[in-house]
C-alpha cells in the first residue's frame, strides 16, 4: 500500500507500470476465454460450410450481392455520415490488414490449417462489422420496420415449423375434439362473458374447458370417421390465428383493415395447402407455417403502414432474397466452384446414416422439439407456481415462514446437483419404478422439466420481485384478493422477465445430453419418433454419438454442421429472450 | 409480500370467492413442494440402489480399491473408486487453474475498470461461455484442440487426454466465477475505494488491496461452485476424455522418493465418476445388475461431494460476508 510509508518525506513519484499492466492483463483475461470460443466457432462453421473449399471468386461473389447490399441497408437506416465512413474504413482497411497479416503468417512462420486469406477475411472483418451495423440500424426506424418484418417471419416460420412437427407424435384427431369440444366452446365462452356483465360465465369457461377435453378423451375411442388433415389444421389451428390477427388489427385500425389481416394470410394458407397437397408436399404443414407468417407479417405490416415511418424498411427482405439467387445466377453463368456445405437442407430433412454425404439430423431434430413442446409446458407452470407461492403467498413466521426457507434453501441446492445425477433421478424414478419406459419422450421430459425447475423459479421470484409493492397495495385497496392481485397485476408485469427466465432455461435443456444418456435415449434412431412412449433422439445425442466416429467426413464435417445447428437454434432462443428482456427494460 | 394480513379485511367475500381463493393457493403450494419432493426422490433414489450395491460389495473395498472394471470380460468385476477419483481431481484441478484466475480478473475489470458500454458487451458474451452445451465444448476439445496441441506442444499426447478436457472445462466455468465474483465486487461501497484514492492509493492498489479484500467471502464462494460445477461436469470428459480407469504410474525420482510425473496423467486418457457412469448407462441397461446399482453408488458419491460443497459455499458466503 501507499500509504505504508508515512516516514517519507514528500509525494515522490507513483510509477504507472504496474497499474497499466494489470489492467491490460484483466481486459485481456476478460476475453481471453470468448477469443478461444470465437477461434473454435470459425472452426465449426468452416467445416460445417465447407469454406475451406470455397474460391476467392465465390465468396466475391456473394459478398458483393448479399453483404454490400445489406451493409448498405443498415448504413442508410443510420443516416449518419461518420458511422458510413468508419465502416467503408473498416471493410476496406480490414480486408488489406487481413491479407497481409496472413500472407505474412503463411510466409513466415507457419501454413494456417484450412483457412485462407478470403475466409479469414470474412470471420475477422465482414462478420463482426455486419453484427454490428445491424445492432446500430436496428436503432434507426428503417432498420427497426426492416429487421422487425424479417423477425416476424422467421419467428412465425420456426413455431408454424414445431407445430407441424410435433403432430408427428400427438394423436391430431384428439386434438381436433379437444378443441371442438372443450378449448373453442371455452374460449368462447370467456369471450363472452368479457363482453358482457355477467361474471358466472367467466367462472363456467374452466370447467367447460376441462369436461370437454375431457369428453374428446373418451371420444376419441369411439368415433372412427375424422375429417381430412388439411381441414382438422385449417379449423383448429389457421382459423384461430386468423381471428387473433384480425382482433389485433381490428382494436387499432378498424374493421376493413381487420379483415384483410386476417383473411389474406387465411386464404393463402389454404391456397399453399391445397396446391402443396396436389403435387405431393405435405399440404397441412405448408397451411399451419403460412398461416402464423402470413398473420404474423400481417399484423406487423398494418402497424408499420399506420405510423407511415420507415416504409423504406420493407424492402428489406426482397433484398435478402434477392442477393442469393443473383449470386446463384451469377456463379452459374461463370462457372465458379462452389463448396459443397455439410449443413444444408438434406442434412436438416433426412434420417442418420453410416454414410457421411446422406446422414442428416431429422429425427434428432423432431425429438428436440417434442421435449422443448413438453419441458417448456412443465417447467413453466411448476416454475411460476412455485415462483408464486414463495413470494406472494408466503409469510415471516410460522409454518409457512419455516416451508419458506427450508424450500429457498432447497431450490439452491438443486440447481448445483449436477446433471448426471438428475439423469438418475429419471432412471431409477421415471423410467424404472413408474414405468415410463427407458429413454421415451416422457421419461426424458419429466427428468429435463426437473433439471431446469430450479433456473425457472429463480429467475421467475426476481421478475415477480421487481414488480413495485405499490401495484400490489393498489390493487389491495380496491378491494381486490390475493388471487386477484396476483392475475390481474403481478404477472402481467412480471411476465417478459418470466418468459426471459424460461427462454434461457429451455436453452439448457436443448443441450443437455448426460440425462438423456442416464435415462437410456437412444443415440441414434432412423425415423421421426410417432408417439410419446417411441425411442427417441434429441440433437446432442446425435452429435455425441457421431463425434465418436472416427472417419474424417464425419468429425470435420457431420458433426460440424449437427454443432452448427444446434448452435444456431440456441443463439435463436437466447437472441429472442434477451430481445424481450430489453423490450422490457425500454417499457418500464 | 403483501402487507393484506396485517391490514383491516374490507373485502366482503362469500364462501365460494373463499373457496377460489383457497384452492389457487394450495395449488401454488403444491408446485412449490415439488420441488422438496425432487430433492427427497434423487435422495431415495440413489440411496436405495446405492444400499443394494454396498450390500454387495463392501465400502471399504469401494474407496480402496485402486482397479475399476464393472464389465470385464473374463468375469471377476472390481469396483474401486480410487482410480476415478484421481480422475475427476485430474481434471477439476486443471479447470481450477485455468477458470479461478481468469474468473477472478474478469471480474476485477469488469467491476472496477470496464467503462459500461464495455460491461454491457462483456457480460452477455461471457453468459455465451455458459450457454453453450457441455457436448459441444467436448467436441470441440477433441477435434480441435488435441489435434492443436499435438501439433505444438506434446507430440506424445493420445487422442483422448485429460488435459484438453480440463482446459475446455475451465473455459466453461469461467463466466460462473467472473459473474458471482463480480457481484460481490460491486457490492463493495464506494466510500471504501474513495477512502482508499484519498490516502493516496493508485487504482491498482484499490483494486487489489481493497475490493478484493473486502469481497472475498463471495469470492471464494464463487471458486466452490466452479470447482464443483468442475466436478460434475460430464459430456466434456466423455467424449474428450476417453473412458480408461488408469492408475498413473509412480516413477522414482533420486533416492527412491516416489513421484508421479503429471504429464502422465495430463496427456493419456483416464476416467471420472461422471464417465463411469455414463459408459454403464450407455452399455445395455438392466436394472438389479451389480453395474447398474453400482451407478447409483457413483450418484450418490457425486450428489454429497457437490452437495457438501454448495453448502460450504452458502456458509462461507454468510459468515465471512462483510457487512456494510
Amino acid at each position: 500500500m501507499a500509504t505504508d510509508t508515512p516516514s517519507e518525506a514528500g509525494f515522490g513519484e507513483v510509477s504507472r507500470v504496474r497499474g497499466i499492466v494489470f489492467e491490460y492483463l484483466s481486459l485481456g483475461a476478460s476475453v481471453a476465454g470468448l477469443l478461444a470460443l470465437g477461434i473454435l466457432l470459425v472452426y465449426v462453421a468452416v467445416d460445417a460450410f465447407d469454406l475451406a473449399n470455397a474460391s476467392p471468386e465465390w465468396l466475391l461473389t456473394y459478398f458483393l450481392t448479399l453483404v454490400v447490399p445489406y451493409l448498405g441497408f443498415c448504413l442508410y437506416s443510420v443516416g449518419d455520415p461518420t458511422v458510413t465512413r468508419r465502416a467503408v474504413a473498416a471493410l476496406g482497411g480490414g480486408l488489406v490488414a487481413v491479407a497481409g497479416l496472413f500472407v505474412g503468417i503463411e510466409t513466415f512462420v507457419s501454413p494456417i490449417p484450412r483457412l485462407n486469406w478470403p475466409v479469414a477475411y470474412l470471420f475477422v472483418v465482414v462478420i463482426p462489422l455486419t453484427a454490428y451495423l445491424t445492432y446500430v440500424g436496428n436503432q434507426g426506424r428503417v432498420g427497426a420496420v426492416g429487421l422487425g418484418l424479417i423477425g416476424r417471419a422467421v419467428g412465425g416460420a420456426a413455431v408454424g415449423l414445431a407445430v407441424g412437427t410435433l403432430f408427428l407424435v400427438f394423436d391430431q384427431f384428439v386434438w381436433f375434439l379437444a378443441y371442438t369440444f372443450g378449448v373453442f366452446p371455452a374460449v368462447a365462452l370467456y369471450v363472452y362473458a368479457r363482453r358482457s356483465p355477467s361474471s358466472r360465465a367467466a367462472t363456467a369457461a374452466p370447467v367447460v374447458g376441462v369436461v370437454g377435453i375431457l369428453l374428446a378423451v373418451f371420444a376419441r375411442e369411439t368415433i372412427s370417421t375424422y375429417p381430412s388433415d388439411l381441414l382438422i389444421f385449417l379449423w383448429t389451428i389457421a382459423i384461430p390465428v386468423a381471428v387473433v390477427g384480425e382482433r389485433l388489427v381490428t382494436a387499432r385500425g378498424g374493421r376493413t383493415a381487420g379483415l384483410l389481416a386476417g383473411g389474406v394470410p387465411l386464404a393463402l394458407a389454404v391456397a399453399g395447402g391445397f396446391l402443396a397437397g396436389t403435387v405431393g408436399l405435405p399440404g397441412p404443414d405448408i397451411l399451419v407455417v403460412v398461416a402464423l407468417v402470413g398473420t404474423a407479417v400481417a399484423v406487423y405490416l398494418q402497424r408499420v403502414i399506420e405510423d407511415g415511418e420507415g416504409l423504406a424498411g420493407l424492402a428489406l427482405p426482397v433484398l435478402l432474397v434477392a442477393g442469393p439467387l443473383v449470386g446463384a445466377l451469377v456463379v452459374g453463368a461463370w462457372g465458379v466452384p462452389a463448396p459443397d456445405p455439410w449443413l444444408d437442407v438434406g442434412f436438416l430433412t433426412e434420417a442418420p446414416s453410416r454414410n457421411a454425404v446422406e446422414a442428416g439430423l431429422y429425427p434428432a431434430i423432431v425429438g428436440s422439439v417434442i421435449i422443448i413442446a413438453i419441458v417448456a409446458v412443465l417447467s413453466f407452470a411448476l416454475g411460476v407456481g412455485t415462483a408464486v407461492f414463495l413470494e406472494e403467498y408466503t409469510a415471516e413466521t410460522g409454518l409457512v415462514g419455516t416451508l419458506t426457507r427450508i424450500l429457498q434453501i432447497n431450490i439452491a441446492n438443486l440447481a448445483a446437483i449436477p446433471s448426471v445425477v438428475y439423469g438418475l433421478l429419471g432412471l431409477g424414478l421415471f423410467a424404472n419404478l413408474l414405468g415410463l419406459g427407458f429413454g421415451t419422450a416422457l421419461t426424458v421430459s419429466l427428468t429435463l422439466s426437473l433439471l431446469i425447475l430450479p433456473i425457472t423459479i429463480v429467475s421467475a421470484q426476481e421478475a415477480i420481485r421487481s414488480v413495485p409493492d405499490e401495484f400490489r397495495r393498489g390493487s389491495d385497496a380496491m378491494g381486490a384478493t390475493r388471487w386477484q392481485t396476483t392475475k390481474n397485476v403481478v404477472l402481467p408485469e412480471a411476465m417478459p422477465g418470466i418468459l426471459t427466465g424460461t427462454i434461457l432455461a429451455l436453452g439448457r435443456a436443448i443441450g443437455e445430453t448426460a440425462p438423456l444418456i442416464m435415462v437410456g435415449a437412444a443415440t441414434t434412431v432412423f425415423s421421426a419418433p410417432n408417439s410419446l412412449f417411441s425411442k427417441f433422439s434429441a440433437m446432442p445425442m446425435q452429435i455425441y454419438a457421431w463425434a465418436d466416429f472416427p472417419q474424417p467426413e464425419f468429425r470435420y464435417g457431420v458433426v460440424a454442421a449437427g454443432v452448427m445447428t444446434l448452435l444456431v437454434v440456441l443463439i435463436g432462443m437466447n437472441g429472442t429472450a434477451i430481445l424481450l428482456r430489453n423490450r422490457a427494460e425500454r417499457g418500464s | 409480500m403483501t402487507d393484506s394480513t396485517e391490514s383491516p379485511d374490507l373485502t366482503r367475500r362469500n364462501g365460494f370467492t373463499r373457496i377460489k381463493e383457497g384452492t389457487y393457493g394450495g395449488l401454488f403450494a403444491v408446485c412449490a413442494i415439488v420441488t422438496l419432493l425432487t430433492t427427497v426422490a434423487i435422495f431415495a433414489t440413489l440411496l436405495y440402489d446405492a444400499v443394494v450395491f454396498f450390500s454387495e460389495v463392501p465400502v471399504v473395498e469401494f474407496l480402496t480399491s485402486t482397479e475399476w472394471s464393472p464389465n470385464p470380460a473374463g468375469g471377476g468385476q472390481t469396483f474401486g473408486i480410487v482410480p476415478l477419483l484421481i480422475g475427476t481431481v485430474t481434471v477439476t484441478v486443471m479447470a481450477a487453474f485455468i477458470a479461478l484466475p481468469i474468473g477472478t480478473l474478469t471480474a476485477i475489470y469488469l467491476s472496477e475498470y470496464a467503462t459500461p458500454n464495455a460491461r454491457s458487451i462483456l457480460k452477455p458474451l461471457l453468459e455465451i461461455l455458459a450457454g453453450i452445451p457441455t457436448v459441444v465444448y467436448g467436441y470441440f476439445a477433441l477435434v480441435y484442440v488435441t489435434p492443436a496441441l499435438k501439433a505444438t506442444l506434446f507430440p506424445e499426447m493420445s487422442t483422448f487426454n485429460a488435459l484438453s478436457a480440463s482446459l475446455m472445462i475451465g473455459i466453461m466455468t469461467i463466466p460462473m466465477v467472473s459473474s458471482i465474483s463480480e457481484d460481490a465486487m460491486s457490492a463493495v461501497p464506494d466510500s471504501l475505494r474513495q477512502a482508499g484514492y484519498g490516502l493516496g492509493a493508485t487504482k491498482f492498489e484499490v483494486s487489489t488491496g481493497i475490493v478484493v479484500p473486502a469481497s472475498i467471502s463471495g469470492i471464494a464462494s464463487s471458486y466452490i461452485l466452479a470447482v464443483s460445477r468442475a466436478v460434475g461436469e460430464t459430456m466434456i470428459v466423455v467424449v474428450a476424455m476417453g473412458a480408461q480407469a488408469r492408475m498413473p504410474a509412480v516413477r522414482e525420482a533420486v533416492f527412491g522418493i516416489p513421484y508421479v510425473n503429471p504429464a502422465d496423467v495430463l496427456l493419456d486418457s483416464g476416467m471420472t465418476i461422471t464417465v463411469a457412469m455414463v459408459q454403464i448407462a450407455g452399455g445395455d441397461l438392466v436394472g438389479g445388475t451389480l453395474p447398474y446399482d453400482s451407478m447409483f453408488a457413483l450418484g450418490l458419491a457425486l450428489f454429497v461431494v457437490t452437495l457438501v460443497m454448495n453448502v460450504l459455499s452458502d456458509i462461507i458466503a454468510e459468515r465471512y460476508r462483510e457487512e456494510y
